[in-house]
């Protein structure tokens, strides 16, 4: 019987409360629990008030993706009033949602993963003075860069709605506010400056010269055809994970879930398929895409702490009665466990990338899987999928000042919705009820929920304790290796990891 | 040298987020000028745990100087006061908060949550700020607590904080200047005025041009429910993202600043007695308030009710 050791090792540069128990053998890990540690009981909180106030309250389940919870509730309460949207105000909130994953993509691979090179694990790695000098915290040069272009680019979304972050502009009907063609042309102005700066120091080369990166061999061909694009972040990022041989690390099942987002305008320019920019879909054991059914979306409660049910509920019949019952049982997260169809699913960048069929991560998940380089690429590349339909939404707006932003409607009395979209980290859900004019249900499932899940009734691990498994640790005391896999998944909690280590492993301290 | 601790408790991260958009100075320009040394922030710090673990230790040891200590989150003391909706290492954050406080020179609740409990103060989360439970002097430290300095938590109200507040305030506590506070602890330099003040819609208030749906030009206060005249708060005066406001952009001002943030009533209602709010801007009687206000809508000029600004 082998002694555990249980160490108490705080991973952060991610949001919120986690903790994650990692069972080592021979230095590798072979077992993984992740735990939501804290609970704040956003869904109480929310029955019995004003049919609107989930515009107010849920912004602030996180500061970091605000506009998305606003956009998830707005749109839960549109489809409650069964409204048509504007297209200005399809526009308008796009634009809003896009800039926030844009400064998110960017903040987190710079101010939150990419820090983890400089770590002294990496001393001996070629690339560690450089990694040194471009992410040490609040010094690197990147991070610098970072932290200034980001929040210039956020004035977008206080013109549109006010301020950033925590603004509730969105509302049932369309948007609280018309700008002016001069406001939209300044917002402009913040995308072409943000866009050109993404294109010289983060991808090293046009938005266009990137999408025509097709393959895995047209990545190979790419990182090589010129020092901008070795020198970009994306470059230096792929160079340094490639040489530390992070391709082997952080495999998910193959489960890609997407809800779909950004619904296209009537009229517009852009052009997608399925009437969204993201496509919805399923992907199960790297299988084909199947359409998205949100009825087979469900959430168990077997190793969480919460009353136990059998099986698992759907988001309009769930509850959340939390009942804490210690570690030593087999409960030990806040989090629930979601499941589509049953299955544990990777939510993000890549999961949009995988369901929407883009060639370049298909056939990278076909040659390595869908490793956590794959998951990392995937979420610093996004802004280039993003930016242009940007811009298009800003110049239509601004050639169409008289089109409304609001489509006025009547008090909502009773009925249910729910407001599926992609928030940066991947697929957000607010399930929403309401009756005689107060909120009787409030359901919140987060992408982190799905893709930091504890186990299910049958006993799956969710998506990161999955990836986790494998990864070698060669410092328990900084185990930056599991740092990584799990960040690749952006997680938006504050992460403290417990580990247990099998006898024989040569723990140090 | 200053040395900084951050601590995140029951948050959104928001008022990190806030602190990210400053603008001048940015944080990295904060840390630099004021010379702070950053002992730890959840969203920033490369410290391994073992390294952070020792910190926390000799911190509380009082091997290691802590001139500042920043608290964003409520403090969690559920359930039944136990405080594990909120543990780390299997310990409530509540007590490692009350033992960094009692080391610390200065401490900072940076957000209503932190200064007052917010979000979750009247649920299961029991959640409380570090000084005060909304209007009542005491949460988690005791009415009497003093930072070494002898200042009381300093409350840097706000859902999220403004940045400039966050870097004001460490400017001149790090400087050793005297804040002068409300009664509820906020520095009146930023919570000594209203939202109202600066709000582009104040001609429209002023002549009782008031709106009852939204996307439109007018003033949110008498119908869609819009705090400003009443939630104390340099919105207006600072602007957000140096760009504008809530209220600017037909979002009414919520009351984020207040101990009461958020109040059990719906956000996108005005609660009124025959038309007029029941909460009426500061300081001022209803019987006059009354009065004024059927005089000022009387006398709208044509311009207003057409809404013909493009402020």
């Amino acid at each position: 019987m082998s002694k555990r050791i249980l160490r108490d090792i705080p991973l952060n540069r991610v949001e919120g409360d986690l903790e994650i128990r990692i069972e080592l053998e021979k230095n590798r890990i072979v077992d993984a629990w992740s735990s939501g540690t804290m609970f704040r009981g956003f869904e109480n909180l929310l029955i019995n008030r004003g049919a609107l106030d989930g515009l107010v309250i849920t912004p602030r389940v996180c500061g970091i993706c605000s506009t998305t919870h606003l956009m998830a509730a707005a749109g839960a309460l549109d489809r409650i009033a069964g409204v048509v949207l504007p297209d200005n105000a399809i526009r308008l909130r796009n634009v809003a949602l896009m800039a926030e994953h844009c400064q998110s993509d960017v903040r987190q691979s710079v101010l939150m993963f990419l820090p983890d090179f400089t770590a002294a694990l990496y001393a001996a790695h070629p690339l560690h003075a450089e990694a040194v000098k471009r992410y040490a915290p609040l010094a690197g040069e990147r991070c610098v860069d970072v932290v200034r272009q980001t929040k210039t680019f956020l004035e977008i979304i206080a013109i549109l709605g006010g301020q950033w972050p925590h603004s509730s502009f969105m509302v049932p009907g369309g948007v609280s506010y018309a700008p002016s063609v001069i406001e939209l042309n300044q917002c402009r102005h913040l995308l072409a400056r943000y866009r050109n700066w993404y294109e010289q120091s983060v991808l090293g080369c046009a938005l266009e010269r990137w999408q025509a990166v097709r393959s895995a061999a047209d990545l190979d061909a790419w990182l090589e055809e010129a020092s901008a694009q070795r020198d970009g972040d994306v470059g230096f990022f792929l160079r340094f994970a490639r040489a530390a041989g992070l391709r082997d690390r952080g495999q998910g099942y193959g489960h890609f879930l997407s809800y779909g987002s950004l619904d296209l305008p009537a009229d517009t320019a852009v052009v997608a398929g399925g009437g969204q920019l993201v496509a919805a879909g399923f992907v199960a054991d790297f299988g084909a895409v199947q359409s998205f059914d949100q009825s087979r979306v469900s959430e168990h409660v077997a190793a969480s702490w919460y009353s136990d049910y059998e099986g698992g509920k759907h988001p309009f019949e769930g509850v959340t009665d939390p009942r804490a019952t210690g570690a030593d049982g087999k409960k030990y997260s806040w989090c629930k466990a979601p499941r589509y169809a049953g299955l544990p699913a990777e939510t993000g960048p890549l999961a949009e990338r995988i369901v929407g069929g883009d060639p370049l991560f298909l056939d990278l998940v076909r040659q390595e899987g869908a490793n956590l380089v794959c998951r990392q690429l995937a979420r610093m590349t996004r802004p280039a999928t993003l930016l242009a339909a940007m811009e298009t939404w800003l110049v239509e707006m601004a050639a169409r000042p008289d089109s409304p932003y609001y489509q006025p409607l009547s008090p909502l009395v009773e009925g249910r919705g729910f407001g599926l979209i992609e928030a940066a980290r991947g697929a957000l859900g607010h399930w929403v009820e309401i009756r005689e004019g107060r909120i009787s249900r409030y359901q919140i499932i987060t992408p982190t929920a799905w893709n930091g899940s504890p186990r299910d009734g049958a006993g799956l691990r969710g998506p990161w304790e999955q990836a986790l498994i494998g990864t070698p640790i060669a410092d328990i005391d900084n185990p930056v290796e599991a740092g990584h896999v799990v960040r690749s998944f952006d997680p938006c909690l504050v992460c403290a990891v417990h580990v247990v280590g099998a006898e024989g492993t040569p723990l140090r301290g | 040298m200053a040395s900084l601790f951050w601590l995140q408790c029951g948050a959104c991260g928001g008022d990190t987020m806030s602190l990210l958009n400053a603008e001048s100075p940015d944080l990295l320009e904060l840390v630099d000028t004021l010379d702070i040394e950053l002992l730890w922030h959840p969203s920033l710090s490369t410290l391994s745990s073992q390294a952070q673990g020792e910190l926390i230790e000799s911190l509380i040891e009082g091997e290691q100087a802590l001139d500042v200590l920043v608290v964003e989150g409520s403090i969690i003391r559920g359930p039944a006061g136990t405080g594990m909706f909120d543990a780390r290492g299997g310990r409530p954050k509540k007590d490692l908060v009350a033992a960094l406080a009692a080391r610390a020179g200065s401490v900072v609740a940076a957000g209503t949550c932190a200064a007052f409990g917010g979000i979750g103060a009247d649920s299961w989360t029991q959640a409380s700020g570090l000084q005060f439970l909304k209007k009542a002097p005491g949460g988690l430290l005791g009415k009497d607590f003093r930072a070494r300095s002898g200042l009381p938590v300093i409350n840097l109200a706000g859902c999220p904080c403004h940045p400039e507040v966050m870097a004001g305030t460490l400017s001149a506590l790090i400087a050793g200047q005297t804040l002068e506070l409300d009664e509820f602890n906020r520095p009146l330099d930023w919570y000594g005025m209203t939202v109202h003040q600066g709000c582009t819609r104040n001609e429209y208030h002023e002549y009782r041009v008031e709106e009852s749906d939204f996307a439109q030009r007018g003033c949110l206060f008498f119908h869609k429910g819009c705090h400003g005249p009443l939630a104390d708060g340099p919105c207006n005066k600072l602007l957000w993202n140096r760009r504008s406001t809530k209220t600017r952009a037909g979002v009414p001002c919520f009351g984020c600043t207040s101990p009461e943030f958020p109040a059990p009533f719906p956000f996108f209602d005005t609660r009124n007695i025959e038309g007029v709010p029941i909460e009426l801007p500061k300081g001022i009687s209803r019987a006059h308030y009354m009065v004024y206000k059927s005089m000022a809508a009387a006398a709208a000029p044509e311009r207003l009710k057409r809404r013909e600004t493009k402020i």
